[in-house]
């Protein structure tokens, strides 16, 4: 009797666990396929890696599909992108929302959407126009944009690496601000965006938090903030190189006058080129 | 003839895990053809089958590691206190480990076999690089069986005066060994984890730096942090055999000698658990250090969601431990004075696990709140900052320690004149320290993120603070303390052992748990980012299936514990032989299906 209490407990406390590990959102890490891209992949193969992206890598999902930061896409966008801008085709408009999202912005919605080209290649971004064209309408991605993309991708690729700045100091915290787009949610000096906390109340902060909440933006969330929790993506700072975060984080914690050159200079500074923007991952 | 029966199982185990060994090294050193092998076993795949193997193998070696640790402790507490029973104590946990060191050794066997066979290609890879310290662990393991022999056989022969120092060496000498052997063991899977730099896919093993290789950057904290939870983990383990015996004791003596043993188990256990989230934090940032990306997978990526798994199951060690000493005051004469504040520390401590383990500043990943469908939600908003949990976790704390406290004073009435107003002063002092704590709670919602850090560390000082301050007022009030009356060992009513119990199974599923953790950031690489995983199972699962694995695996070790756990109790039936034999008579042998021992072998043995 005693014995078969004692295995009633364990197994009952086991079964607990088991249940309620099943019960919470299952999230499964997939092996990342080596995604392979050739010029002469039908429309629909590249609509499904498109879809991949989309759902994956690409990070779409932290912001469309929720319904309240950013319009819905799934079946609706591939029958609208022709009326939105005069004159303007579909695919140019699909091409354009995401390298520069700011040119046309759907009434309603923040322009919080940052140029992909940051975080994907051309060739990516073409599957994703191809993924979004079919979301209610006609594939017209051709063998012909897709095979210019890969040659840009190409060349990029084998364009000399910037030359890699290593002593911080040298580096301009604004200019990687613009460069990296961090503008289109926090603003600095009353310029930028509203949906995320504004630089200059960075000033003074510890360095390290600073440096956790841009390489791992969901660690700590603002509370004031919480409405637009998770649209930061992670993938900005794998986009620099260790010495531009460790520029950025500098001038953020200082305000400014830690950095080095033209620290006020807004947009002098420009040619700091994200790490390996545009290169395919 | 039970020693000898004892003696067999263990014999056998460590002659199979060397044969094993034996064979598995020169032969597999030249990597076979296929880089997978074959394994179906009741829809069980290749890597169900090594990770339930590594499991099990990993659950015993924390036991037998863990329980050395705390049995030499306790018998240099016997030896230079001078108190016979602590003595006993060392012993019996001893005991328990004979049997459980063989199911390490037949476990790693199987392991290896395993291992080898369906994953000929990559334990050849390994063992390129490792193979002198594998031979290493593999004489280490020897030596150790070796050692723990004196010193169990040894026990009673060298009891007096040097002899008994030249034993208690011996204890030494066992964790010495069974520390090696574990930063061996660490070192090949830490370097899974973090290899060194500049190993690429093409390195060839042979080429790489043994040292290098086992002094990676995750290999200390690791090291460090399985040292503690191996502890704990042994105290629970002893605590849930206590339980065990106390729940099938037959005699009063019996079972006021295993409600000891379970309580000290339990100490032993939840004072270790309290250091290990510093170990703990080390190991994450060292994680972070290595690569940020492994950070990010860990504590934020499609992992965020076990965090939350954890912090139910710490808020489950919380309750059931306090549940066990609340219980236990009713063995404490005297103790009937604080039976009134147990319901409000109970929900202090249930509205703390709840605010806990409240998802919100967890939901991390885009997956995430894609599944969840948004990231607001109005009334976990509230709760799940995190002001608001570290208030919890300390008011936890804080209850805890108040438990602690209430359970040390139960019997004892201070004499110093000034008692009255030390209990003032200590009752001021939790006050104050609540008070801090939510203070600091609340005004953390009015601030920015990083002032709302610093308070994290006010409030954390703020309850250390208070412990010391009260623990060093209890000692002075309580010297020469009148007495209310023993406490009355083993006057335990039954549910605080199925408490006990239930320590032991979620300790030991927690630890599974890490594991999964621990092996689950390395995501579709053998070796991080530099041996692919190319097999069907590169995937990582997600925790339900996770959790299914880990249940099974703690569920066959609870059941090989139950027959050691029984084994050990042949052995020692006649330490209470004569009192049980009045008690019960033969009929109780006879049911266990063994002859009457003589009452002196549990002695001698
Ligand atoms: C940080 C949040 C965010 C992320 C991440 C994001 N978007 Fe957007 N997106 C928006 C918002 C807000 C709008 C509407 C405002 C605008 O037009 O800029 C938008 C607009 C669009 C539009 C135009 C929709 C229309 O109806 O005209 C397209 C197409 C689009 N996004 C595609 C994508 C794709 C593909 C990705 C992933 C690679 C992505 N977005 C990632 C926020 C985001
Ligand atoms: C798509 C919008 C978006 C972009 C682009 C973005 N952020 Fe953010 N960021 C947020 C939001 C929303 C928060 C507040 C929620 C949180 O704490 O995660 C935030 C928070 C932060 C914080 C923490 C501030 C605090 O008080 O908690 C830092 C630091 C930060 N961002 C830096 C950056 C930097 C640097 C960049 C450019 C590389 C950047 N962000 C780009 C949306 C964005
Ligand atoms: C209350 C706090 C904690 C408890 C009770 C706890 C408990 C445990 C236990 C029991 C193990 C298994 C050890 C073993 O297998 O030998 C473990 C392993 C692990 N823990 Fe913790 N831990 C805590 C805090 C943390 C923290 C804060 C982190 C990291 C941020 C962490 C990361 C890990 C990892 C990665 C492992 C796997 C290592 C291994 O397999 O040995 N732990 N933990």
């Amino acid at each position: 009797m005693t014995n078969l209490k004692i295995l009633f407990t364990v197994v009952a406390t086991l079964a607990v666990f088991t249940f309620v590990a099943n019960v919470i959102p299952q999230v499964q890490s997939a092996v990342p396929r080596e995604i392979v891209l050739s010029a002469d992949m039908p429309p629909e193969e590249l609509a499904a890696i498109g879809e991949e992206i989309y759902a994956g890598a690409g990070g779409c999902t932290a912001c469309h599909g929720l319904g309240t930061r950013a319009p819905d896409l799934l079946g609706v966008v591939g029958g609208v992108c022709a009326t939105r801008v005069p004159g303007q085709s579909c695919k140019d408009y699909l091409w354009e929302s995401l390298i520069n999202p700011t040119a046309y912005i759907v009434e309603g919605f923040d322009p919080i959407m940052i140029d992909q080209s940051i975080v994907s290649s051309q060739a990516e971004l073409w599957t994703l126009v191809a993924f979004l064209e079919s979301q209610g309408g006609e594939i017209t991605v051709n063998a012909d944009d897709f095979a210019a993309a890969l040659a840009a991708d190409d060349a990029a690729a084998a364009a000399p690496p910037p030359v890699a700045v290593t002593d911080p100091s040298q580096l301009d915290g604004m200019a990687i601000i613009e460069a990296q787009q961090c503008l289109a949610c926090h603003a600095i000096g009353g310029v930028g965006g509203q949906v995320a906390p504004p630089f200059e109340d960075l000033r003074g902060q510890d360095p390290a938090f600073i440096r956790e909440s841009i390489v791992d933006p969901n660690a700590t969330i603002n509370p004031d903030y919480q409405a637009f929790a998770g649209t930061m993506s992670p993938a900005l700072a794998q986009m620099m190189s260790p010495a531009e975060l460790d520029a950025l984080v500098e001038f953020l914690a200082t305000g400014g006058v830690g950095s080095g050159a033209g620290a006020e200079a807004p947009g002098d500074a420009a040619e700091v080129p994200p790490d390996s923007a545009g290169g395919s991952r | 003839m039970k020693r000898r029966m004892t003696r067999g199982v263990v014999t056998r185990g460590v002659l199979l895990a060397a044969l094993a060994l034996a064979v598995a090294l020169p032969l597999l050193a030249q990597a076979p053809g296929p880089d997978y092998g074959e394994f179906n076993f009741l829809g069980l795949d290749r890597r169900g089958a090594v990770w339930i193997a590594a499991q099990l193998h990993l659950l015993f070696a924390a036991f037998v590691l863990g329980v050395p640790m705390f049995a030499v402790v306790i018998e240099a507490i016997g030896m230079f206190g001078g108190d016979e029973k602590y003595d006993k104590l060392a012993k019996e946990f001893t005991r328990l480990l004979l049997v459980a060191y063989s199911a390490t050794a037949i476990w790693g066997a199987i392991l290896v076999f395993f291992l080898s066979t369906l994953y000929p290609r990559f334990w050849a890879y390994l063992t390129a690089i490792f193979a002198p310290s594998m031979w290493v662990y593999a004489g280490l393991f020897f030596l150790e069986s070796f050692t723990l022999y004196l010193y169990y056989y040894g026990w009673d022969a060298w009891k007096k005066g040097a002899a008994k120092k030249v034993h208690w060496c011996l204890g030494i000498m066992l964790n010495i060994w069974g520390t090696i052997v574990m930063f061996i063991a660490n070192g090949w899977l830490t370097y899974m984890m973090s290899p060194p730099e500049g190993l690429t896919a093409d390195t060839a093993p042979q080429t790489v730096q043994l040292w290098s290789a086992i002094n990676n950057a995750t290999w200390m904290p690791i090291n460090i942090h399985r040292l503690l939870a191996n502890v704990v983990f042994g105290g629970a383990i002893v605590g849930a055999y206590a339980a065990y015996r106390f729940l099938t004791s037959r005699t009063d003596e019996e079972r006021a000698h295993y409600d000891w043993m379970g309580y000290t188990g339990n100490l032993i256990a939840i004072g270790a658990l309290i250091v290990l989230p510093f170990a703990g934090y080390w190991l994450g940032r060292e994680i972070y250090e290595f690569s940020q990306q492994m950070g990010i997978t860990m504590m934020g990526g499609f992992m965020s969601w076990l965090w939350i798994i954890q912090a139910f199951l710490i808020g489950i060690l919380f309750l059931a431990g306090n549940y066990y000493l609340w219980i236990g005051m009713g063995r404490i004469p005297g103790a009937e004075r604080f039976q009134p504040y147990i319901k409000w520390m109970l929900l202090v401590l249930v509205l703390g696990v709840i605010v806990w383990a409240t998802p919100n500043t967890m939901i991390a990943d885009r997956d995430e709140i894609a599944a969840m469908g948004g990231i607001r939600h109005p009334f976990l908003q509230v709760l799940g900052v995190m002001s608001a949990k570290n208030t919890a976790v300390n008011l936890m704390i804080l209850t805890t320690f108040l438990s602690f406290l209430m359970y040390r004073r139960a019997n004892k009435d201070p004499v110093v004149p000034w008692a009255r107003a030390g209990t003032m002063l200590q009752g001021a002092a939790f006050a104050l320290c609540a008070v801090v704590v939510v203070f600091y709670g609340v005004y953390g919602y009015f601030v920015t993120a990083i002032v709302r850090i610093g308070f994290s560390v006010y409030q954390v000082l703020a309850v250390l603070a208070t412990i010391l301050f009260v623990i060093g007022i209890d000692m002075a009030m309580l010297r020469g303390a009148k007495s209310r009356g023993e406490i009355r060992w083993g006057r335990m009513p039954d549910r605080s052992q199925y408490a006990l119990l239930i320590l032991a199974v979620t300790f030991t599923w927690l630890m599974g748990l890490m594991g999964f953790a621990r092996s689950g950031i390395r995501q579709h690489w053998h070796v991080y980012e530099v041996i692919r995983d190319t097999s069907e199972q590169a995937f990582t699962p997600a925790l339900g299936p996770a959790a299914t694995i880990i249940s099974i695996c703690v569920l066959i070790f609870f059941g090989l514990v139950g027959v050691i756990f029984w084994l050990g109790g042949l052995a020692e039936r006649s330490v209470y032989q004569e009192a049980e034999a009045e008690a019960k008579g033969a009929e109780g042998h006879a049911a266990l299906g063994e002859p009457m021992p003589s009452p002196a072998l549990g002695d001698v043995d």
